[in-house]
C-alpha cells in the first residue's frame, strides 16, 4: 500500500516536470473518427506514407503543420525519430520517383483543427492547449 | 558559373511558375547538384574525370512536374539537364500514373529502369550520402530508363511494410565508350523488384532479364567489332554477337538505419549468353555515423569481370577483363532543410584493366546538393 502511494506520488511529479518541459501536443481526428486510440507505430507509419489506413480500416490521410512550427518539430522528434534533414531526405527518395508524396502543410494548430474536425478521414497534430469537442484526441505525448 | 541552355527545361520552369499560381493540384519539385572533382593521376580512369577540376560530370538540374488529373490519375514528368551532357535536357520520367486502388499503382510511359537499391533516386544527391554512387556497382548507364509499363503492390503483414513492382519494356541504348559508339537495344526486358522494410532493417531483391542486341559488324573497326571478326575467323561468331541473346541482372540489397547510425550492402550480378559483353560480379558495403548536421561515411566497393569458357573464350575475354576496388570516405553537412554540402576522398585501386594490371590512384570530389 505505502509502496503504491510512493509509486503514484513519483508518477505524478513525472507528469508535472514532464509538463513543465515542454508543451504537450495531441494527435487528433474528427470527433465523428470511429477509431478510439493509435499505436506510435501506425501512427509514425501513416506521417511517413507506408501506411494508409486507420486501425479500423478506413483511410487515413495526414495533414502536417508549416515547416517551423514547434508542434511539427516535437512530432517529428518524438514520433518519427527524425529531424527536419533527415525527413526532407526521406521524401525527397520517393517525391522523385512518384512514389509518395508527403503530407500537405496545412498551417498553425487552428488550421489544422480546423481542418481534422470536418474530415473523418484527416489526422493531424496540434498543441493539447487548442483542443476542444470539434476533434477527438488518440494520441498525446 | 552554369551556362543552362534556353531549352525545353527553361520553357518548362517559366509555364509551371504561372500555373502553380492557380492550380492546386500541380505538384512542382526540382533537384540540384554542383559538383567538382579531380584525379590524382592520369593513370586511373573514374567517372570522366581528370587531373584538373572538373565542374561538369557531377552536374545535374532537374525539375519534376506532376499533375493529378483525377482521384486515380496522375501525369509525371522529370526533365534533368547533366553537365555531361552539355546541359542537353532529357526526360528520365515521362509517365501516367492510375491507381487501380489505394495499394496498386500502374504507371505507363518513361520510367528508371529499378537495377538498384538507389536507381530510383539515382540523381538526387540529396538523398544519399555520396556525392555520387559508387560505379564499380552503379553500372548499366545507356539502360537506366525504360519505356514501357510496371505495376506496383504495396502490402503490410503486421509491423513489416513491403511492395511488389514488375515491369516491362523496351531500352534503347546508345553507348560510347572512347570514340567508338554503339547501338545497343534491350528488347522485352521485363523484371521484378520486392522491397521489405520493418523498423530499422530493409531488404531489396530484384531480377531482370532482356533481348540483348546491338549493331556489330564483323567488317566494321571497332573493338567489339574486330573482336566479333576474330572470334568468326575461329568459327566462333556465333558466340561473340549481340543479336538477341538472354542478358540476366540480378541484385540483392540489405539495409539498417537508426537515424544515428546507417548500413547499407548492396551486390549484384550481371549475367550475358553473349561472349562479347563479360559476366561481372559487383557489390558495395558502407556505413555512416551522424553528428547532428554532419555525417561521416566509409564505403568499399569492388568489380570483377569473370573469365569462363573453353580456352578461345577465356583468351579473347582476358582482353577486355576489368577488376577494380575502391575505398571511399566522406562528410555531408546539412546546411538546412534542403541543401547539403558534401566532401569525399575515393582511394581508386585498378587491379586488372583489359588484361593488364592496373594503377592506383586518389579522386577528390566535393558538392553542393539541393531540393526544392
Amino acid at each position: 500500500m505505502k509502496f503504491n502511494l510512493i509509486t503514484r506520488f513519483s508518477l505524478c511529479l513525472c507528469v508535472l516536470l514532464g509538463a513543465n518541459a515542454y508543451a504537450e501536443v495531441a494527435v487528433i481526428v474528427s470527433a465523428n473518427n470511429t477509431n478510439a486510440s493509435i499505436d506510435a507505430d501506425t501512427l509514425s507509419r501513416i506521417f511517413l506514407g507506408k501506411a494508409s489506413n486507420f486501425p479500423d480500416g478506413n483511410q487515413a490521410i495526414p495533414v502536417d503543420q508549416t515547416e517551423g512550427a514547434t508542434a511539427r518539430e516535437s512530432f517529428n522528434e518524438k514520433v518519427l525519430g527524425k529531424n527536419s534533414s533527415q525527413l526532407k531526405a526521406y521524401w525527397s527518395r520517393l517525391i522523385f520517383t512518384g512514389k509518395g508524396t508527403p503530407p500537405k502543410e496545412s498551417g498553425s494548430d487552428a488550421d489544422v483543427k480546423a481542418l481534422v474536425a470536418n474530415n473523418p478521414n484527416l489526422i493531424g497534430y496540434i498543441d493539447s492547449s487548442a483542443v476542444d469537442g470539434s476533434v477527438k484526441v488518440l494520441y498525446s505525448f | 558559373m552554369l551556362r543552362i541552355k534556353p531549352t525545353l527545361l527553361a520553357v518548362a520552369v517559366l509555364a509551371s511558375a504561372q500555373a502553380s499560381a492557380s492550380d492546386d493540384d500541380l505538384r512542382i519539385n526540382g533537384f540540384m547538384s554542383v559538383g567538382v572533382g579531380m584525379l590524382s593521376t592520369d593513370d586511373i580512369a573514374v567517372s570522366g574525370f581528370d587531373t584538373d577540376a572538373n565542374f561538369s560530370t557531377d552536374t545535374v538540374i532537374a525539375l519534376q512536374i506532376s499533375k493529378q488529373i483525377n482521384e486515380t490519375t496522375s501525369a509525371t514528368t522529370q526533365l534533368v539537364s547533366r553537365g555531361s551532357e552539355e546541359y542537353d535536357t532529357n526526360a528520365t520520367w515521362a509517365y501516367i500514373s492510375y491507381a487501380i486502388n489505394n495499394d496498386t499503382d500502374v504507371r505507363v510511359g518513361r520510367l528508371r529502369t529499378p537495377f538498384f537499391y538507389y536507381s530510383d533516386f539515382l540523381e538526387v544527391g540529396y538523398a544519399y550520402n555520396w556525392v555520387r554512387p559508387p560505379e564499380e556497382v552503379y553500372r548499366l548507364d545507356a539502360f537506366s530508363s525504360v519505356n514501357g509499363i510496371d505495376v506496383t503492390h504495396r502490402f503490410s503483414m503486421g509491423s513489416t511494410d513491403g511492395s511488389v513492382q514488375t515491369y516491362f519494356g523496351r531500352v534503347n541504348a546508345p553507348y560510347t565508350i572512347g570514340d567508338e559508339k554503339y547501338e545497343f537495344e534491350a528488347k522485352n526486358i521485363s523484371g521484378i523488384v520486392l522491397n521489405l522494410n520493418r523498423g530499422n532493417f530493409g531488404t531489396r531483391l530484384s531480377y531482370h532479364r532482356t533481348d540483348l542486341y546491338a549493331d556489330l559488324d564483323p567488317a566494321g573497326s571497332r573493338t567489339l567489332d574486330s573482336l566479333l571478326a576474330a572470334a568468326t575467323s575461329y568459327g566462333r561468331g556465333d558466340d561473340f554477337d549481340i543479336s538477341g541473346q538472354t542478358a540476366q541482372f540480378m541484385g540483392a540489397a540489405g539495409t539498417w538505419d537508426n537515424g544515428e547510425y546507417a548500413f547499407v550492402a548492396e551486390y549484384t550480378a550481371l549475367r550475358q549468353e553473349t561472349e562479347s559483353v563479360l559476366d561481372d560480379n559487383a557489390f558495395l558495403l558502407t556505413g555512416a555515423k551522424r553528428f547532428g548536421t554532419t555525417t561521416v561515411h566509409a564505403t568499399y566497393t569492388s568489380k570483377r569481370d569473370l573469365i569462363e569458357g573453353d580456352a578461345i573464350q577465356k583468351n579473347l575475354k582476358k582482353m577486355a577483363q576489368l577488376h577494380k576496388q575502391a575505398y571511399i570516405l566522406g562528410a555531408r553537412y546539412d546546411y538546412d532543410t534542403g541543401t547539403a554540402f558534401k566532401f569525399e576522398l575515393q582511394y581508386q585501386d585498378e587491379k586488372t584493366v583489359q588484361g593488364t594490371d592496373g594503377e592506383s590512384g586518389m579522386l577528390y570530389s566535393a558538392a553542393i546538393d539541393l531540393v526544392f
